[in-house]
């Protein structure tokens, strides 16, 4: 798009205004010695640029008298002005005369019904002071490029039919966006000269000049009709009809611009159906990037640790006389077992991470919540509670914090209930790697349908919440203002995803570290009398007994083996360490069939196979919606106990497990059928 | 609905009354041009009959201390943000 030259725009200038000379001669008044004109407008039309442009150093500042608002005056010295009439140029008296006139710089202000004392000093100045105090004229600035919000504040002056000229501003910011403003049918339509101007390159100026002072002599234009007897709205739906009718003759339909590239893309893809397809469509394909590009790295990764470096580490405390002892075993087994599988995720979560700073950098995450708001109004759940869900798919903690946003007790209370069955990403390690042993190629889609139960469970869960205990509560309608898309930059992308890789690994290596000792100490003590610290098998330790204790309530889930029940014992701690304590157990414990220590995928799925009575697909899914259903972590706990209370957060626990070990075992009797 | 029936102001208020979930969606309902909507919802900001809200998408402005990604709290100036907007009680 061209920019507009300064030669067109004073074309444009001189041809929108109202002929400045001739008729001013017939229909005059009597400007009067000394005028004072006003300047007003909303905020960021260019009226200060403007008043410099037209006063340049001659300004005075300094409070208006008897308020703390701050306002600037000025003299506009109007040397002989140049103007056109029906025979060409004029050189009349009135033309040839000099001028000088008092500006005053008024606040910016959208309307005459005041929000603030600068508004309300707009309002005294130009409606509430007697006739004589008043400013002879106003010029009301408009950006051309936002034109519709600008015009309110003249609606409402022309109203009061008052003394005014329009000064166009920010025509090429409209110009390049599309938007092209007739002045001419803009003035014939509101009624009063239209002076396009571009203050900061001093164009128009003098076709304002010429303008003001043809309106200084003639009599204020005819007061604009309004509806009698109108309650408030009903002269703001006459005011923006006004103003709809003026847009739509300034701007023409041939030159209204028409849908944005984001438009048509938000047609569908927020759109009622085709929206959550979209949706689930691009978080799968996040699912199945980020599991078929990091699993061969991980595999090396895991390779190295399991390889190499425990190895190293095993010879190097061999050689000084460690081999064999309990600092080995917490040393190998224990933190390089545990912090290295950590390692080993550090490709899967940065590539995670990336292509959801992509998504949200875009703006299609802004989207995404439109889809899920939708959602979840459409079954009756408070609209906002979409925030804190979809900041719980990242962390339950601060999703908690988050439904602070919601309005009343009732909903956060519901919404606080629901954020633990949101997946976090420190469960996503282990549906990875559940779904690298278990579904092999289909490794993504598993671990997309978790996302996709977790979404279900919400509803549902949702749904039985509201037809509970909050039957009558009210839904309350909101809106969203979408952002514009745009490219995603690469340095902010890889700084949001750096952040949060940093913040994910300080955090779980930290929770890893701990739990693995504490995991280790409890396989390092012996369940029977006679066995000795730090030498007993972990089957025999009280690691291994406490969980066999509880087994037996997995049994009919199919995952009733001491070994993962006791994992998920340490899930409830954190969901970060479920794979390392696993890696300690398996790497502790020789595997029955022989497979190497390290070998954690193998491992697992005997461990699965055996007690599931070969189901293990079936019992690892069931395994997988038991992670993602039952309690988060402590640190939600706390959170959750901060947020809603200990009686809530207790039922919230009860839910949580009842409703993880009910689905468990039903995915698991119905898959044993036929998987 | 048609902005025909209603006058613009009401038309929009009608719309967020209605749960329609954009500022687009609400002008292709009534058939208003999207910048009149827009200048319809500033004046119903401006008026107090709705309740703006900038929303982060990714963090909430406390309560993080347990996060793993505590330190990325708080939404960076240059990236999308949500607006939601209500009516004010």
């Amino acid at each position: 798009m061209a920019p507009i030259s300064a030669e067109e725009l004073t074309k444009l200038a001189l041809a929108s205004t109202l002929k400045p000379c001739c008729q001013a001669a017939t229909d005059s008044v009597g400007a009067p010695e000394d005028p004072l004109v006003a300047l007003v407008g909303p905020p960021n039309t260019g009226k200060s640029t403007l008043f410099n442009a037209l006063t340049g150093a001659k300004v005075t500042m300094g409070n208006w008298p008897g308020t703390t608002v701050e306002v600037s005056r000025g003299v506009w010295k109007s040397s002989s002005v140049s103007a056109t009439c029906a025979d060409g140029e004029c050189d009349c008296a009135h033309c040839e005369q000099p001028l000088e006139i008092s500006v005053v710089d008024l606040p910016g202000t959208y309307s005459l019904d005041p929000n603030s004392p600068d508004e309300a000093l707009t309002r005294e100045l130009l409606l509430d002071k007697p006739l004589a105090e008043r400013p002879d004229l106003s010029v009301v600035t408009c950006d051309a490029s936002r034109l519709t919000g600008c015009l309110y504040l003249v609606a409402q002056l022309r109203e009061q039919g008052l003394p005014m000229v329009v000064a166009l501003t920010m025509v090429d910011v409209a110009r390049n966006r599309g938007i092209e403003v007739d002045a001419t049918s803009l003035a014939k339509q509101i009624g009063c000269p239209v002076v396009l101007v571009d203050p900061r390159r001093r164009n128009g100026l003098a076709a304002l000049a010429a303008t003001v002072r043809t309106a200084l002599g003639r009599p204020a234009p005819a007061a604009r009709r309004v509806p009698v007897d109108a309650d408030d709205l009903d002269l703001e739906d006459d005011r923006f009809s006004w103003i709809s009718e003026a847009v739509e003759a300034a701007n023409g339909a041939s030159m209204r611009p028409g849908p944005t590239r984001s438009d048509k893309v938000d047609r569908w893809v927020t759109a009622p159906f085709f929206g959550p397809v979209i949706f689930l469509a691009v978080m799968w394909l996040v699912f199945q990037l980020t599991t078929a590009v990091a699993a061969p790295l991980q595999d090396l990764l895991g390779g190295l640790v399991s390889g190499p470096i425990t190895a190293g580490a095993t010879a190097g405390l061999g050689l000084i006389g460690l081999g064999g002892s309990w600092v080995e075993g917490l040393i190998v087994n224990g933190l390089i077992a545990g912090v290295g599988m950590l390692l080993t995720f550090v490709p899967l979560m940065a590539l995670m991470f990336v292509l959801l700073a992509v998504l949200e950098d875009s703006g299609y995450l802004a989207r995404a919540a439109v889809v899920t708001d939708r959602l979840m109004r459409s079954i009756g759940l408070p609209g906002r509670a979409f925030l804190p869900l979809i900041v719980g798919y990242g962390c339950n903690v601060p999703a908690i914090s988050a439904t602070r946003i919601l309005p009343n007790a009732k909903q956060r209370i519901l919404t606080a209930l629901l954020v633990p069955f949101t997946s976090c990403t420190a469960r996503l390690t282990v549906f990875v790697m559940m779904g690298s042993v278990f579904f092999g190629p289909y490794a993504g889609t598993a671990v997309f349908a978790m996302y996709v139960i977790s979404i279900l469970i919400i509803i549902v869960v949702g749904l039985g919440l509201r037809a509970t205990f909050w039957r009558d509560e009210p839904i309350e309608p909101l809106v969203i203002d979408l952002p514009a898309y745009h490219l995603p930059t690469l340095r902010l992308t890889a700084s949001v995803a750096w952040v949060r890789l940093k913040g994910f690994l300080r955090t779980a290596s930290g929770i890893i570290v701990v739990a693995v000792c504490g995991v280790w100490l409890l396989q390092a003590i012996p369940a029977q009398p006679g066995g000795s610290f730090g030498a007993v098998p972990v089957a025999d330790s009280v690691y291994a007994a406490g969980a066999r204790a509880v087994a037996p309530v997995f049994a009919p889930a199919g995952f009733g083996s001491w070994e993962s029940t006791s994992t998920l014992a340490v899930g409830f701690v954190a969901k970060e360490a479920v794979i390392s304590s696993w890696a300690q157990t398996y790497a502790v414990e020789q595997p029955a069939d022989g497979a190497a220590p390290g070998s954690l995928g193998a491992s697992v799925w005997t461990s699965f196979n055996q007690s599931s009575g070969g189901h293990p697909i079936a019992a690892a899914l069931a395994f997988m919606v038991f992670l993602m259903a039952y309690t988060p972590c402590v640190a939600t706990l706390a959170a959750q106990w901060r947020e809603i209370g200990p009686r809530w957060t207790l039922f919230g626990v009860g839910m949580q497990l009842t409703l993880a070990w009910t689905l468990a075992v039903a995915i698991f009797q119905i898959g044993r059928l036929l998987l | 609905m048609s902005a025909s029936r209603l006058g613009p102001v009401r038309a929009v208020l009608d719309q967020i009354g209605a749960g329609t979930p954009t500022l687009a969606e609400i002008a292709r309902n009534t058939g208003l041009d999207e910048s009149l909507v827009r200048a319809a919802v500033d004046h119903l900001i401006r008026t107090g009959r709705i309740d703006s809200n900038r929303l982060p998408i990714g963090c909430p402005p406390g309560g993080c201390g347990g996060c793993a990604v505590a330190s990325d709290c708080g939404v960076p100036s240059s990236r999308p943000t949500l607006v939601t907007l209500s009516l004010s009680r």
